[in-house]
């Protein structure tokens, strides 16, 4: 009954005139910022921040929180429609959203993913109403083993998801955690692999890393053949999905909502290791796991639910514990210190008007994000089917101010044009490029959690052995270590990632 | 009798040329560059501030975010801008007082900057854990004598001002205790609530959720006076060590050169912003003392701060290995 009393109170700020126009406001540029490749909600939310000053602390949040969540909706736009991650989250959705739209199919897939991230939306908003103080507490049980232990089981998992050749799975896992290695190291303070560079010495970020292997590298790609248009624009009609495309979409929209909304939970998770993981878990549990990467709707789905429930439930350690889980949680915090409120559990009792308004609010700006989709993609479609030679630069710009403007460095676009190319080199030896990602963000987590465990220990490694949570984790990469190495299933998976392309 | 008529002449003229420069200033946008990430409590304050200094000056005061090597890449960027007071930089401890005594830095802290005006201080505040048995910072330096080396501290990295702070109660407590760094104090909170890790300098901000959910408790601040925020808390000098005293100064400076009165413009807005009732409710409210006064007093401070954190990090050996 609390929580319906919780939830009446928030509702009734939410709905509030200045407070719902707010929200619009902030879904509607989050929208926009999300199909534009480059433009990230860090950057916005940063310039926005003074403008809020005059606001009242709800409005400003309410719009803050709007511009974060829309720009997940938004990015899978772009990720469908141009191969191009709108933003970094909506990666794993380029894989088969973008063949769907080479079928024709992608007003399917453009409706299942706002769908799926409205569902996934709705039952994340109901997920912290509930569970938010309780959640936060088990995030807070996570000690150095215990993060260790979950990156080794991410970073199993990424070979698993990769497709292709094994060996060149775990070759670009390597890589990406070589590429991680660069800059201070926390544990002795010495910068490595920074060749000297100032620049160099806070490490590479993952908005150039993955701009550039994704966005420009498939740019690149596209300028071979230049008589083939590469836009799906014509089949975009039709946008709801019929019953059977529906039905097929249910449990691996569940699963995604799931696994993001833990996943979100979790510091350092987030958005993208949601998407992953999800899409991961599809493909490990389909009946014909070679459909995936070749437009399976259930490779849309999951991952695009997944996502928008992290992105929401990493309001949760937020809210509740004053911890950002990424950037855009850590400019919240800053907007909420500017207008005098303290993050933390406090809120909940002091300020019940904010936490409950914020949280209603959510779902009032999803319900949002899907009327203003649904009919405006047709806009955004239109945005996109300028012709290449206007189009491609123009992205390249957008992508160029957006790498520049996460923090105003122009060494990051210098990065993410080396990325490119070496996006398109990837592409040329037939390199998947989600493990390098994976393993970039993971390992430097990794070492950082492994050395750290030692030092706790005083170098005993018998600690990931006896802390439950560690302990569980790692039996449980193993298993799915056995699972890929297993003979049977080994040769089923090389069957099943007989390539496509 | 000519000589002294000319120098009159000179001097009214240059009298007369002062207000039309401090007049003309500022033309246009005033950048002041936050040498870190946007959303970080200089980022915060520094916005806000500029929302004032706006008004005050009639022209947009804009706030540019470059992050990076512990702030040493935006505060290079102002010491190589032009002196015209166009480009300035919110400055802090670490970009000044540190950094350049941790390793080779492209700027020289005194020489390629003009101190314009002082903001204000952080404090920190030493929170221990629950599972420690002790409840003050005699206790606590007590427990750390009995077992050299097992107390660990949490910092948010090698050579940040936790970091040195830590040190510095080390070195004057006498103990001796095990450094184990994070990427930033937030991190550390799980590990201290459950006990691996025995204390943190966390700003006192920050800090506040923490202390309040009961995951930590706070024994002392690092400043020397107790602060308006937290006014039951003792100084760690009134609970045990005399004579210690660790804030971060954070203030205003531009490129070496920067003319007088521009200085002397951005000093007297800034200090009349910060009597605003509003402003110093703002200060108190973000856990931050405020400072103002002369940039001569300001350049003190500096100095002063400078010889400090050198020595701590000479003594404590405080190098990246």
């Amino acid at each position: 009954m609390e929580l319906l009393n919780n939830l009446g109170l928030g509702f009734s700020v939410a709905l509030a005139g200045t407070n719902i126009l707010y929200c619009f406001i902030g879904v509607l540029l989050g929208t926009l910022i999300g199909v534009l490749p480059g433009i990230g909600p860090v950057a916005t939310i940063a310039m926005l921040l003074p403008t809020t000053f005059v606001l009242p602390p709800v409005s400003a949040l309410i719009m803050l929180a709007g511009i974060y969540y829309g720009a997940q909706y938004g990015g899978s736009t772009t990720a469908i429609l141009v191969n191009l991650p709108g933003e970094v989250s909506s990666v794993v959705t380029c894989l088969d959203g973008y063949q769907m739209a080479r079928q024709g199919k992608a007003g399917k897939a453009l409706g299942v993913a706002a769908l799926g991230s409205f569902f996934a939306g709705s039952v994340s908003t109901l997920l912290i109403a509930a569970f938010a103080p309780p959640l936060a507490e088990v995030a807070l049980k996570f000690g150095p083993a215990d993060y260790f232990s979950l990156m080794v089981l991410g970073l199993i998992a990424a070979v698993v998801l990769a497709h292709g050749s094994l060996i060149k799975a775990i070759a670009m896992i390597i890589l990406g955690l070589l590429i991680g290695l660069v800059g201070t190291d926390v544990n002795s303070g010495v910068a490595r692999f920074n060749f000297g560079l100032p620049e160099l010495i806070d490490g590479i970020g993952i908005g150039p890393i993955a701009m550039g292997i994704f966005g420009f590298g498939e740019i690149i790609r596209n300028l071979e053949h230049t008589e083939k248009r590469e836009i799906f624009t014509k089949n975009v009609s039709g946008l709801l999905p019929n019953w059977s495309d529906i039905k097929q979409c249910i449990p691996p929209v569940l699963r995604g909502t799931a696994l993001g909304s833990f996943l979100g939970i979790l510091p350092g998770g987030g958005a993208v290791l949601g998407a992953f993981s999800a899409y991961t878990l599809e493909k490990k549990i389909a009946k014909d796991p070679s459909r995936f990467g070749k437009g399976a709707i259930e490779g849309v789905a999951a991952p695009e639910s997944a996502n928008n429930a992290a992105a929401q439930t990493s309001f949760i350690p937020l809210l509740t514990l004053g911890i950002p889980s990424n950037p855009v949680m850590a400019l919240m915090i800053g907007a909420m210190i500017i207008h005098g409120i303290q993050p933390g559990p406090q809120i909940m009792t002091a300020k019940p008007d904010l936490f409950w308004g914020m949280v209603a609010s959510m779902w009032v700006g999803n319900l949002m994000l899907v009327i203003l989709n649904l009919p405006l993609i047709g806009m955004w479609v239109k945005l996109l089917s300028l012709p290449y030679r206007l189009l491609y630069p123009a992205i390249l710009i957008f992508c160029c101010i957006g790498v520049y403007s996460i923090s105003n460095a122009w060494m990051d676009v210098l990065l993410a044009a080396a990325c490119g190319f070496m996006g398109y080199v990837f592409y040329k030896l037939d390199c998947e490029p989600s493990p390098l990602l994976l393993g970039f963000v993971l390992g430097p987590m990794m070492e950082e959690n492994l050395r750290r465990a030692l030092l706790l220990s005083r170098g005993d490694p018998g600690v990931f052995m006896t802390r439950p949570i560690s302990a569980t984790l790692l039996v449980l990469a193993l298993l799915l270590l056995i699972l890929v190495m297993a003979p049977a299933i080994r040769k089923k998976r090389e069957e099943a990632f007989v390539e496509e392309d | 009798m000519k000589k002294p008529l000319f120098a009159l002449a000179a001097a009214v003229l240059a009298l007369a040329q002062l207000p039309a420069l401090a007049q003309s200033w500022p033309a246009r946008t005033v950048k002041i560059i936050v040498p870190f990430p946007a959303g970080g409590p200089t980022d915060v304050l520094t916005r806000y501030l500029a929302e004032k200094l706006s008004t005050q000056l009639g022209q947009p005061v804009v706030v540019e975010n470059k992050p990076g090597a512990g702030g040493s890449i935006g505060a290079d960027l102002v010491a190589k801008s032009a002196p015209d007071g166009y480009t300035l930089v919110m400055a802090t401890a670490s970009t000044h007082s540190i950094g350049p005594y941790l390793g080779k830095l492209p700027y020289d802290p005194v020489k390629d900057f003009t101190p314009v005006v002082w903001v204000g201080n952080a404090t920190n505040v030493l929170v221990i854990s629950n599972a420690i048995p002790a409840n003050s910072v005699k206790e606590l330096i007590d427990l750390a004598r009995k077992d050299p080396g097992k107390l660990n501290y949490a910092t948010s990295g090698i050579g940040t001002i936790s970091h040195l702070t830590s040190e510095l109660f080390a070195s004057m407590a006498g103990v001796k205790l095990t450094h184990v760094p994070y990427k930033g104090t937030q991190q550390s909170i799980p590990d201290i609530a459950s006990g691996q890790v025995a204390m943190l300098f966390d700003n006192i901000m920050t800090a506040q959720p923490n202390i309040k959910a009961g995951r930590v408790k706070a024994i002392a601040i690092s400043s020397s006076a107790r602060s308006p925020l937290v006014p039951e808390l003792p100084t760690v000098s009134e609970a045990g060590l005399p004579g210690f005293q660790s804030v971060v100064w954070f203030g205003l400076l531009g490129p070496a050169g920067l003319p007088k009165p521009v200085v002397d413009r951005v000093n007297a807005e800034m200090n009349k912003t910060l009597a605003l009732p509003d402003v110093k409710a703002r200060f108190a409210q973000m856990g931050f003392d405020q400072a103002g006064g002369n940039p001569a007093s300001f350049a003190q401070v500096m100095q002063r701060d400078a010889e400090k954190w050198s020595k701590v990090i000479k003594d404590a050996g405080v190098k990246p290995e």
